[in-house]
């Protein structure tokens, strides 16, 4: 199938606002024959549903928490970007634009990263007015920080809770919609199904998941914004419950997934400790602006850090990146953190973690100036490691901990699936091979405040209302399908758990899909991955009850699809024979090992599409064009 | 618009009128202990005349006993309704209670007993007007005048040991009352400042010490030194 | 210490319509490197071997920000850590024979849905009462041109820390919602953005907390003791200020 981004003609600049000129409009008075579904209430989500019931539509708003306000949106730390230029250093759109087609390395489309670097300046002002106390200096303006991949200060922030306060902005948004009845909330629902009419999406199945219910809700169009799938790996800095079901689903119905091996892995944080670990915290990248990261120049040394003296110690990025140091991208310090574990240098009891230092900060700034930068950073730290940071060096490794892969979606953000929008990190759109810091928030806001608004509607003014209802025979062929699905899982009644198996799974996912990917061991995931998944379903062990709160039913579902899901990143991280941004294949690296693009066959986004159970997907190739930049091989020498 | 009578009796409303009347009660406390301080004096005369000063306001000492009986019902009234509704807020308690670390906390003796002090106090009120104030009348003449001779009265009740253990463990009590009820009506009123709020509750403190310390004072004087 | 025995004592209730019980499970192999809610992970594990039922409780981020885990542990809303909330509580905190009693959030107006996992829906309520600022998508002036002093900044983002978890509500001995519903209206009296409707906001999220069945304050401050963002009182009391101002002059 030809995939059409449906990307407007026209000078770059121009296109978002010409389209908006020809999409088309619903009459103020026909809003509310309209129904939409929104699923997640992160920043895309939350900000979709409530922007969607401020122009008079009927929102079905769905999520798995117990509120809305918990969707893990709110964890981001650091800040949120926009072209604003308030500190006067040279900052653009078209800056904006630029470094991030260059951070995601040439991977991402052109058309939509602009649009997004021009709504970005909306989204700092709607956020203001709806009360997010972003940080400000004395005279009462706004401040701005700088982060990774830029040379202008741009990044917004709320102390270290930035993507807290955006989500709670959106929150709050969304709680008046509900209080005005435009928006109904569903919480502590899952989606486990799309229901297809005509082709067209009109609406899904989901599990409520305190009495069980499994029940269909039918809409004109369909939002997805359920976030990524990093916890196919396991242990990432994604809470426990995010997943990558809905999405999955949605692929399964015919919508295709895009780069689904572009996967980002974040150089600083906190080390595992032991088998039991549920999950891994961030330690914000900014640390590398003071810290100093380093490993022991002998292999398997045990000393505590401060008996290694300063002349038998490996200062790997200052050595390797002299222009950059330890403040290379988060994929080249991933990378590098992982070679030398992986030579046997890595420090503490695993060997599987590198120092991060502030001694020499600490004996530049003092203890306080420190202090006041990281503090609570620092203390998080202590309180998870019982180490004090200001008197031992911080022990780091890389994590994943964001997924630029994701379902394909035109300019419109439509899917392959007619009436199917896919929102934030659950579309693969802006952030190409690597996303910058500070521009996940961006994205996510800019979606459901900014872009969804408009494109949907034109959508639901060409198709009209649906007319679609619970009680057609597709609603019920598709609940049937789901509630098989569970009774088959509880069927199985085995001996392991998910957690175990679940386990498993990361680990092989993070061995060969991980920060470098070789052929070999490619080969070796699409062979035992998909053994795993047979001892899945015949081995599974859960509580059966399936009429009451059950969360390892709940796992089991989501495991049952990350499998698939590994499956296919495998497939196409073995497709796309280059490295670029957090793909790294061994087989495509330059002389000093650094990553190496393939721009002659590469340049395009590979959409995978579902051909049905145990037959290989088929791969689509948008190509991707670009007019306004030139594509150069990245640098941080 | 909410109408008057669910804002006067909303959650925060309701706090508004304990605070204001205990803070008044406070007032009352005050000027009684120190008035209490004549009884000191083994001549009846000033204390009398005190007492007597006190009743020639006539209609005005009326008017402000009826203020203070309604302030005292006010107050009692909320502190009743507040603690049956946290009973109804939390049906099941909890298993082990325990207390947050870290000094932020508030919650004392004082405070998770105000409703128990409050009542004791009530009964206080109630046994303490019937004895001294509807108790029995003795006689006295200053400057070819007869006034009531309170002085006597109280010179008498206080040798009796079980009213002044009554007394002492009353008044004990109500300290801790006052000791949580001080800073905490400021609270409730709104004010919070980090410049006044640590002199409020050193306030509190010391206001319940001295109420105490001065009630509790003389019925023990009177006690040892009178018999 | 990787080999501690603890005794849990655990609350376990099938489902909202059924009684609860405290129940003894003995646990064996905890390392002190495990998080409190990984330690109950290695319960659920063995649970679900020898053929039990899990117990159910509510996490999410594990990282102390999404407000989603809610234990009282031995008595104390997110146990015995200062500004911790549960899931970064550690197991160095307790030594081998240790006896845990573990219990959910307990207020009338968060009913138990099974074992530790309770229903705040009430608490959204509040929010959709008047927790937010009437302003559509797309019509907001521009960030900068509408300048704010740092300190009420700053002191709205305190309020603003709020996670929304109900420790405040479950510590409270009277299951007050006030340091909640205070956060909000202050942080959003402290900003000129919110000061259009500070008047009906202060009245109407009042009268939904009192609506939703929870107690009143009696300034105990076990709300802002056991706060994982350490919110303070002072926030209740610019809800009162708040309150009294609408109530004396507004005419909403």
């Amino acid at each position: 199938m030809a995939l059409d981004s449906k990307v407007p003609d026209g000078p770059l600049a121009e296109k978002w606002d010409k389209h908006k000129f020809d999409l088309k409009l619903v009459n103020p008075a026909n809003k509310r024959k309209y129904t939409v579904i929104v699923v997640g209430t992160g920043l895309a989500g939350g900000a979709a549903a409530a922007s969607l019931g401020e122009l008079g539509y009927n929102v079905l708003n769905f999520c798995i928490q117990d509120s809305s306000r918990r969707a893990h949106s709110i964890a981001a730390q650091g800040g949120i970007n926009a072209a604003k230029n308030y500190p006067n250093d040279g900052d653009s759109i078209w800056r904006l634009f630029y470094d991030t087609v260059k951070g995601g390395d040439y991977r991402s489309r052109e058309a939509n990263v602009y649009r997004l670097a021009q709504v970005s300046n909306n989204i700092i002002d709607q956020c203001v007015a709806q009360g997010v106390p972003f940080a400000r200096d004395y005279g009462g303006l706004l401040d701005n920080r700088s982060f990774g991949g830029a040379q202008v200060s741009r990044t917004f922030y709320a102390r270290g809770q930035t993507g807290q306060q955006l989500l709670l902005g959106a929150y709050s948004s969304l709680m008046r919609q509900v209080e005005a009845g435009t928006v109904k909330m569903f919480t502590r629902h899952e989606m486990l199904d799309l229901v297809i009419q005509d082709g067209h999406a009109r609406g899904i199945v989901t599990r409520d998941l305190v009495t069980g219910e499994v029940k269909s809700y039918a809409a004109d169009a369909v939002a997805i914004a359920t976030g990524g799938y990093g916890n196919v790996f396991y242990l990432s800095t994604n809470a426990k419950n995010s997943n990558g079901t809905a999405a999955w689903r949605c692929y399964k119905r015919g919508a295709f997934f895009a780069n689904p091996c572009f996967t980002q892995i974040h150089p600083t944080c906190i080390p595992v400790s032991g088998d039991y670990q549920s999950k891994l915290t961030l330690m914000s990248e900014s640390l590398r602006n003071d810290g100093r990261v380093w490993v022991t120049k002998k292999k398997g040394d045990k000393r505590s850090p401060t008996q290694i003296p300063e002349n038998e110690r490996d200062y790997y990025l200052e050595e390797r990146y002299p222009s950059f140091g330890n403040l290379v991208p988060r994929d080249v310090a991933s990378r590098n953190a992982k070679d030398v574990c992986d030579d046997g240098r890595g420090v503490g009891d695993t060997g599987l973690a590198v120092y991060l230092d502030f001694a020499d900060a600490i004996s530049r700034l003092g203890e306080h100036t420190i202090r006041e930068k990281y503090g609570n950073l620092f203390d998080m730290y202590q309180r998870i490691t019982d180490e004090n940071p200001y008197k031992v060096p911080m022990r780091i490794y890389p994590a994943v901990h964001y997924t630029m892969g994701g379902l394909w979606v035109d300019y419109n953000l439509e899917s392959t699936i007619p009436g199917l929008f896919v929102l934030g990190e659950a579309n693969f759109s802006d952030h190409g091979a690597n996303r910058l810091g500070a521009s996940a928030l961006m994205q996510g806001l800019a979606d459901g405040y900014f872009v969804i608004p408009y494109t949907i509607g034109d959508y639901l003014a060409t198709n009209g209302v649906s007319g679609a209802s619970p009680d057609d025979a597709e609603f019920k062929a598709v609940e049937e399908e789901v509630n098989a699905g569970i009774d088959k899982l509880r069927s199985i009644k085995g001996k392991r758990t998910p957690t175990e198996l679940h386990r498993e799974l990361g680990l092989k996912v993070w061995e060969y899909i991980g920060m470098s990917r070789k052929e070999a061991g490619l080969k070796k995931a699409l062979k035992e991955i998909p053994a795993l998944k047979e001892e899945f379903w015949s081995d599974l062990k859960i509580p059966d009850d399936k009429d009451n709160l059950n969360k390892h039913l709940e796992f089991a579902g989501r495991l049952a699809d990350y499998f698939e899901l590994a499956e296919l990143m495998a497939v196409d991280a073995r497709d796309r024979k280059e490295s670029c941004g957090g793909h790294f294949r061994d087989e495509s690296q330059t002389e000093e090992g650094e990553a190496k693009r393939d721009d002659e066959n590469f340049t395009h986004v590979s959409a995978w599409e579902y051909k049905g159970e145990g037959k290989k997907p088929q791969l689509n190739k948008e190509p991707l064009v670009f007019e306004n930049v030139e594509l150069t091989q990245r640098s941080y020498k | 618009m909410q109408p008057l009578f669910k804002v006067v009796w909303s959650s925060v409303g309701k706090k508004f009128i304990m605070a204001l009347s205990g803070l008044a009660m406070v007032v009352f406390l005050v000027e009684h202990v120190v008035g209490n301080l004549l009884l000191y004096s083994t001549d009846p005369d000033p204390y009398n005349k005190y007492g007597h000063f006190l009743v020639s306001l006539g209609s005005v000492l009326i008017v402000v006993e009826y203020i203070f009986v309604a302030i005292l019902l006010f107050h009692a009234y909320s502190g009743i309704t507040i603690a049956l509704g946290s009973n109804k807020a939390r049906p099941i308690g909890y298993y082990k209670v325990g207390n947050a670390s870290g000094d932020a906390s508030r919650k004392t003796f004082s405070s998770k007993t105000m409703i128990w002090t409050g009542i004791l106090t009530f009964v206080f009120i109630v046994i303490h007007l019937k004895t001294f104030k509807f108790g029995a009348y003795y006689a006295s003449h200053v400057g070819g005048e007869e006034i009531r001779d309170l002085h006597t009265l109280v010179w008498e009740v206080f040798r009796s040991p079980a009213y002044v253990l009554f007394y002492v463990i009353t008044i004990f009590l109500l300290g801790f009352h006052l000791r949580h009820g001080f800073w905490s009506a400021f609270q409730s009123l709104g004010v919070n400042h980090p410049r006044y709020s640590p002199f409020i509750y050193c306030l509190g403190i010391l206001i319940a010490i001295a109420v105490a310390a001065g009630f509790i004072g003389i019925p023990v004087w009177i006690y040892f030194t009178g018999a | 210490m990787d080999n501690m025995t603890l005794n849990l004592k655990v609350w376990r209730q099938k489902d909202a319509s059924s009684s609860g019980k405290m129940v003894d499970y003995k646990l064996d192999a905890v390392s002190q490197h495990m998080s409190f809610l990984e330690m109950l992970d290695v319960l659920n594990e063995k649970l679900i071997k020898d053929g039990e039922d899990p117990v159910e409780f509510d996490n999410d981020c594990r990282e102390g920000i999404c407000g989603t885990c809610s234990l009282v542990i031995n008595g104390v809303a997110h146990g015995p850590w200062n500004g911790t909330a549960t899931c970064q509580l550690h197991m160095r905190e307790y030594k081998h024979g240790d006896t845990i009693a573990i219990e959910p959030w307990r207020a009338a107006a968060f009913p138990i849905i099974k074992d530790l996992v309770v229903d705040r829906s009430a608490m959204d309520r509040i929010m959709q009462a008047g927790g937010y600022v009437s302003m559509n998508a797309g019509g907001a002036p521009d960030a900068n041109g509408l300048p704010i002093a740092k300190h009420f900044a700053e002191d709205a983002m305190d309020a603003a820390s709020c996670i929304g978890c109900g420790a405040c509500i479950a510590s409270c001995p009277n299951a007050s919602a006030s340091l909640f519903t205070a956060a909000k209206i202050s942080q959003l009296a402290l900003l000129p953005q919110g000061a259009p409707e500070r008047q009906r906001r202060a009245l109407a999220m009042v009268e939904q907390m009192d609506a939703e069945g929870f107690g009143d304050c009696s300034n105990h401050a076990e709300c802002e003791a056991t706060c994982p963002k350490e919110i303070s009182i002072s926030h209740i009391a610019r809800m009162k200020r708040e309150y009294f101002k609408a109530a004396l002059i507004s005419k909403v």
